[in-house]
């Protein structure tokens, strides 16, 4: 037996102070990887860990001036299968099948297929996905999310608009107050495996989401309800293309009502009636028809109801005083051109406020030539009518108008009675408003306030502009418009016991070949100091097509019913 | 003289309690890593968070009791079967050749019933005892370079028996060997030539084959490589522990992105749970327990017992040492487990079989002619 050796305990002690050594360096190693390459892998390994998930923020309400909805979120929910967590495919293709009542091969196809994730279905009731969520099928995930909701469906839809699958907002006041009604997205940190499963109980990061503000409208559940109502009855009775009515008040440019008839449903705003065999731009081309808000996209050629803007121009240049005699045969010679009357066998011998009584166009043909090519295009301007409005909806049409040099005596007669050129139907009811409010140019909107969750409001403010107009010739104008519905042509819009301005209007639409008219009637009340403007536009009616005849008893039976719901009084009580 | 030193009996000493307090808390600490790094595991692949732990708590406690028994039995005893023991560790070898089963694409173990045996962690046990019986019963020997060769031909079969399938393996126990012969041989320089022998066998071996230089690039760059994965989620670990660690259960690197964490890459689990403090803790411990195989070395009777200490002293250290520089990149990835925390029954049982090796040295107390 051997017995130790002086050199093998020298050997042994120079291996061990060798691995100390190289155990020490190994602790150095340590050191360096844990105290100074801490933060760069302890950051890359958070990134690994932690996935985003992103909480939804609620778009905001949108309300009627009474606080009504219009529009609202419903929680609808997102059925997906992750391929990797499914344990039992034929179940999990049996209930969803049957539950989402989709076809079966449909169904095992998605959940066979090797993906990370599959969406079965998108929108899903609430109660549907919390029926799939109790099953608590391995690899079966349902999301909840919002979807926009409409609980009047047709109501105000080209003002009110719709949103899209990402829920921004696609036309009409929900992409105008995006910014507004869009809160801020929140979102939760949470910290997962290898697999992408969350770690229960894992502490996780929340930045919570910010819901969209609460937009008040200036409009009226009860007074929309009630034109979008008499918009279809007259489009139906007159077989008219299309009928507008908007309501204002012509003081500070809020609407109240603004119906465009046919409207479309809110909650289903990309079907339409007849979409067979049309091709994608043709069906684009379809939906953008069917979401065009006539009142604010669309422009005509206003007709008479436009000689309320000649009369107050007369009458501020001081060319014509309501007390003027004037003489209608019929027809007036202007340079070349005999342009004729409604009234073929002529007014007669008239006052100025006769002639606007009768709509005489020869009248104002005399008035506009009296102001002259370069006044009536001040005025023109003066009053606002070569601007846009500035009405808080997207997509307003421009003023098409003649050049002012281009302007002849032919080119202002018409101008005078309100044809040759083309304004949006906005326009006329802003351009009348600031002339019978006493020369404030209101800027027509639909905005009032928007109140964040935690109840903070802030108003819109809509500055007016003054447009340089007396309180005279406002007054003047105002009193004359009142005969027009008392006597004139205006008087199928009369209500016994209220007082209320207007003019009618029968304009041709272009090609004048076509033979369609447009009818339409503007009237306002009390006719002294007036608190609400109604506008009625119908688009090609068939058969009678005056305005005094179709439009006007259309504004009379609106302001039969909202006049007495405004608290309007009765002339006897004012 | 030296006859009757030898007969006289052994002076009563204990148990090397440091020895066995480093064993005892490694063993608890082990078992406890064992629980927090396979739960996910277990849980994943077996419905059971404490699969691995009881498999590896059977083992350990088999394990205990095999210690207990080696420390009562005095280590001369297995003298007889040294050169059995090595040859079985042969045959077990090439049994696994042959009626191996493989796990995770390495064919390693061979099943016995419900249990499987692991072979080579016999064989560095069986090298060990082998080498130091066949060194200490040479006496005067005329031509020590030709025995310092001999040493090394017997030790080869084994090791390509080892190296054939499991080469990391085969480097520790060829690194046991070489620690043992350098200490039991009179002289320094041959073995430089062995280590130059050594890197040039290296370099031939790594340019052999292309797999193993794209090692030695995904070692010095383990982001750009998809290989790396593993090494750069050990170094996430160990780097997001930082000084003092998440907290025992709060690794989240356990979790599927360090595959099968209660493996080879454990230790950078325990960095991260336990910190820096607790790495170094750890190593502490095997610091004090390699510590004490030198005192109990030095304090032996004869270069038996003196080799059997050096032996398990270069085995745990060249674990300790390859493990601990693969998880921390600091040489290219290899398979190594980290003694008595890495999942292994094998392992475990043999390596508590050296402590109990070495405890009953400890006991048997000085030599009188040290």
């Amino acid at each position: 037996m051997q017995r130790k050796k002086a050199y093998n305990r020298k050997k042994f002690f120079f291996v061990a102070v060798a691995v100390a050594l190289i155990l020490t360096a190994l602790a150095a190693r340590l050191v360096y990887l844990m105290v100074f390459c801490s933060e760069y892998y302890g950051v890359k390994a958070k990134d690994l860990h932690q996935r985003e998930r992103s909480i939804k923020a609620a778009r905001g309400e949108i309300t009627d001036r009474n606080g009504t909805v219009l529009a609202t979120n419903k929680t609808v929910c997102t059925v997906s299968v992750i391929h990797s967590q499914i344990k039992a495919p034929d179940e999990v293709t049996k209930q969803l099948s049957q539950i989402l009542e989709m076809d079966p091969a449909e169904v095992r196809k998605k959940v066979e297929k090797v993906s990370s994730m599959e969406i079965i279905k998108k929108n899903i009731d609430k109660a549907t996905g919390d029926e799939i969520r109790q099953l608590s099928l391995d690899g079966v995930k349902v999301d909840e999310d919002f979807k926009r909701y409409y609980p009047y469906g047709e109501l105000a839809s080209k003002v009110i608009g719709f949103t899209g699958a990402d829920n921004q907002g696609i036309i009409g006041l929900e992409v105008k107050y995006d910014d507004v009604l869009q809160g801020s997205d929140g979102k939760i940190l949470t910290l997962t495996d290898a697999r992408g499963i969350e770690i229960e109980d894992a502490a996780e990061e929340r930045v919570e989401a910010v819901a969209g503000k609460t937009l008040r409208l200036s409009i009226d559940l009860n007074i929309q309800q009630f034109i979008q109502q008499e918009a279809y009855r007259t489009m139906e009775e007159k077989g008219a293309g299309y009928v507008s009515i908007l309501v204002m008040n012509p003081q500070n440019g809020e609407i109240l009502g603004m119906s465009n008839v046919p409207e479309f449903d809110l909650n289903d705003p990309f079907t339409l009636t007849a979409a067979e065999g049309l091709s994608d731009d043709e069906k684009q081309d379809a939906l953008n028809q069917m979401w065009r808000n006539q009142c604010i996209n669309d422009t005509y050629e206003p007709g008479s109801t436009f000689k309320i803007i000649t009369m107050a121009a007369g009458l501020s240049e001081g060319v014509v005083t309501p007390e003027d005699r004037f003489y209608c045969p019929g027809y007036k010679i202007v340079e070349d051109r005999r342009i004729r009357c409604h009234q073929t066998r002529g007014h007669g011998a008239e006052s100025f406020v006769e002639g606007a009584m009768n709509s005489c166009n020869p009248v104002f043909i005399e008035v506009g030539l009296r102001l002259g090519a370069d006044r009536y295009y001040k005025y023109f301007k003066q009053f606002g009518l070569l601007e846009k409005t500035g009405i808080d909806l997207p997509g307003e049409a421009g003023t098409i108008m003649h050049k002012k040099e281009n302007i002849g005596e032919v080119e202002l007669a018409t101008i005078a009675f309100g044809q040759s050129f083309q304004i949006t139907p906005i326009q006329l009811a802003t351009t009348v408003s600031s002339i019978i409010n006493g020369g404030n140019r209101v800027v027509p909107h639909f905005a009032v306030s928007a109140r964040d969750s935690q109840g903070k409001v802030s108003a819109f403010s809509f500055v007016p502009k003054e447009i340089g107009i007396s309180k005279e010739v406002s007054n003047t104008v105002k009193g004359i418009l009142r005969q027009v519905v008392a006597e004139g042509t205006g008087k199928n819009a009369k209500v016994e016991g209220f007082s209320i301005g207007g003019k009618t209007a029968t304009s041709q639409t272009l090609p004048r070949s076509a033979n369609k008219y447009i009818a339409s009637f503007l009237g306002f009340a009390p006719a002294e100091d007036p608190r609400v403007l109604v506008l009625v536009i119908i688009n090609d009616p068939q058969g009678i097509y005056y305005g005094g005849t179709i439009a006007a008893p259309v504004a009379n039976r609106i302001f039969e019913n909202i006049l007495p719901y405004l608290n309007i009084g009765r002339e006897s009580a004012g | 003289m030296k006859q009757i030193k030898d007969s006289l009996p052994a002076p009563d000493k204990k148990t090397d309690v440091w020895l066995l307090a480093a064993v005892l808390i490694l063993v608890a600490f082990g078992l406890v890593m064992i629980y927090s790094t396979s739960a996910y595991n277990g849980a994943l692949h077996f419905d059971d968070k404490t699969y691995y732990l009881k498999k590896q708590f059977f083992a350990t406690s088999l394990g205990l009791l095999v210690m207990y028994i080696m420390s009562s039995v005095p280590c001369r005893f297995w003298r007889k079967y040294a050169l059995a023991a090595y040859m079985a560790a042969n045959l077990l070898s090439i049994a696994v050749l042959f009626f191996g089963t493989t796990v995770n694409g390495s064919k390693r173990w061979l099943a016995l019933g419900p249990l499987s045996f692991q072979p080579s962690e016999f064989a560095k046990l069986a090298v060990i005892v082998f080498l130091a019986h066949l060194i200490s019963s040479r006496e005067n020997r005329k031509n020590q370079l030709r025995f310092l060769i001999s040493c090394f031909v017997l030790i080869l079969p084994i090791v390509v028996l080892v190296g054939s399938n499991n080469l990391s393996t085969a480097i520790i126990i060829l690194g046991i060997a070489v620690v043992m012969i350098f200490i039991a041989y009179p002289k320094s320089l041959p073995f430089l030539w062995v280590a130059l022998a050594g890197i040039v066998m290296m370099a031939v071996f790594l340019s052999l084959e292309s797999y193993r230089m794209e090692r030695l690039l995904i070692w010095k760059n383990p982001e750009m490589y998809e290989k790396g994965y593993q090494t750069l989620q050990g170094l996430f670990a160990i780097g997001s522990g930082g000084l003092f660690g998440k907290g025992l259960g709060q690794s989240l690197q356990k979790l599927g992105f360090v595959p099968e964490a209660q493996n080879d890459m454990v230790f950078s689990i325990v960095c991260e749970e336990l910190g820096l403090v607790g790495a170094l803790l750890v190593l502490g411990v095997f610091a004090v327990m390699l510590r004490q195989f030198y005192v109990i070395a030095k304090n032996s009777r004869d270069q038996y017992a003196f080799l059997i200490c050096s032996g398990v002293f270069a085995h745990i250290a060249i674990q300790i040492i390859l493990n601990v520089a693969v998880v921390t990149n600091s040489i290219p990835n290899t398979g190594i487990t980290f003694p008595f925390v890495s999942y292994g029954g094998t392992s475990v049982v043999f390596l508590l079989a050296e402590m109990g090796l070495v405890l009953n040295i400890s006991k048997e107390g000085h030599s009188l002619n040290a």
